[in-house]
């Protein structure tokens, strides 16, 4: 199989360019880390993160034949060949398939993702109703990837005042928590052109997620929820 | 209301985009049906005490509209801060002028025929 691979390290000071590689699949591989694992037997110089190997960590996040992906997701099956990667779009480098995340936690850190809430703890657990716990589904799952808000021209033009698409889907996670005292307080912080309206509803971020998760509904959910309180 | 709020501009955006359809709407059933459309026509319509107003208003509502869209795309790609005072002000100019403009026009009309 072919692929095509961004190639970059600080170290050498050489500008980044693109390496061709071919590499035979072994019976077991499935999916395109599978792929760069054995590369990577072959090439000790390349470099990209993954942990968990099944969705779930959110670290092999890349630009696979121009689309954000997980690697672990991603199937071999039916790939264009050559199968051309490249880091996260609009993220500055660190080495090869690897970027730097700390604007992209910072703004997730900014929407205070953790539960706000006055009462003292009860003995067992702050309970919900069905209906309330049902309002939450769609948003806890994201693993924080980055696949969408690498996708997201509004945040490629102001990656440090857009929140961008991942860290507004978890502004409206706790949001949408019944138990959360803090939503005006939330509500506050969104409403600001850069930090929320700079999404223009281009809805590249559902379009991408490997988790099939909304971030544009959600930006929505959060307009409505602004446009309520302010009526 | 503060400084930055996003929302008021989303708002304005969307009203305005409703109110110029709605109009352009009128204004399309108006120009369908009734006689032939030469000068005379479109000169009664455009003066008549009814149609006048809602020349205003779309002319305000369209103003409203492209003032934010511009705006948007302003602060997505104009980044430092002189050029960007000078960009949106150059847009605020050529809007207010194109609104002074209708009403000069109307006013104008309006002040001959009483
Ligand atoms: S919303 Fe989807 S694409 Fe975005 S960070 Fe979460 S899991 Fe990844
Ligand atoms: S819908 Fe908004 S957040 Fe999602 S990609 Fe488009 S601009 Fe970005
Ligand atoms: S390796 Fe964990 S999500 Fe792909």
């Amino acid at each position: 199989m072919k692929l095509s691979i961004y190639r970059f390290n600080p170290e050498t000071g050489e500008p980044p360019r693109m390496q061709d590689y071919d590499v035979a699949p072994a019976a077991g591989d499935k999916k395109l880390l599978d792929l760069l694992m054995r590369l990577r037997t072959a090439d000790d110089s390349l470099s990209f993160r993954r942990s968990c190997r099944e969705g779930i960590c959110g670290s092999d996040a890349m630009n696979i034949n121009g689309r954000n992906g997980l690697a672990c997701l991603t199937a071999l099956e039916g790939l264009k060949e050559p199968v051309v990667l490249r880091p996260l779009p609009g993220f500055p480098v660190i080495r090869d398939l690897i970027v730097d995340m700390t604007q992209f936690f910072a703004h997730y850190h900014s929407i205070k993702p953790w539960l706000i809430a006055e009462e003292p703890p009860p003995e067992r657990e702050r309970v919900q109703t069905p209906d309330e716990r049902e309002r939450l589904n769609g948003l806890y799952e994201c693993i924080l990837c980055a696949c969408c808000s690498a996708f997201c021209p509004s945040y490629w033009w102001n990656p440090d005042k857009f929140i961008g698409p991942a860290g507004l889907l978890q502004a409206y996670r706790f949001i949408a928590d019944s138990r959360d005292v803090a939503t005006a307080e939330r509500l506050d912080f969104l409403d600001d052109v850069y930090r929320l309206y700079r999404c223009r509803t281009i809805m590249n971020c559902t379009e991408v997620c490997p988790k099939g998760l909304s971030p544009s509904h959600a930006i929505e959910r959060i307009r409505i929820a602004l446009l309520k309180r302010s009526s | 209301m503060r400084l930055f709020s996003g929302q008021r501009a989303w708002l304005v955006q969307r009203v305005s985009a409703l109110l110029i359809l709605l109009l352009l709407l009128v204004g399309g059933v108006l120009l369908l049906f009734g006689p032939a459309l030469d000068h005379a026509r479109w000169h009664a319509l455009a003066t008549g005490v009814h149609v006048a107003p809602l020349i205003v208003l779309f002319f305000a509502a369209l103003s409203a509209h492209a003032w934010v869209g511009m705006r948007d795309i302003v602060l997505d790609y104009i980044q430092p801060r002189a050029l960007r005072l000078a960009v949106l002000s150059a847009i605020a100019v050529v809007l207010f002028a194109v609104m002074v403009r209708v009403l000069l026009t109307l006013a104008a009309h309006f002040a001959t025929s009483l």
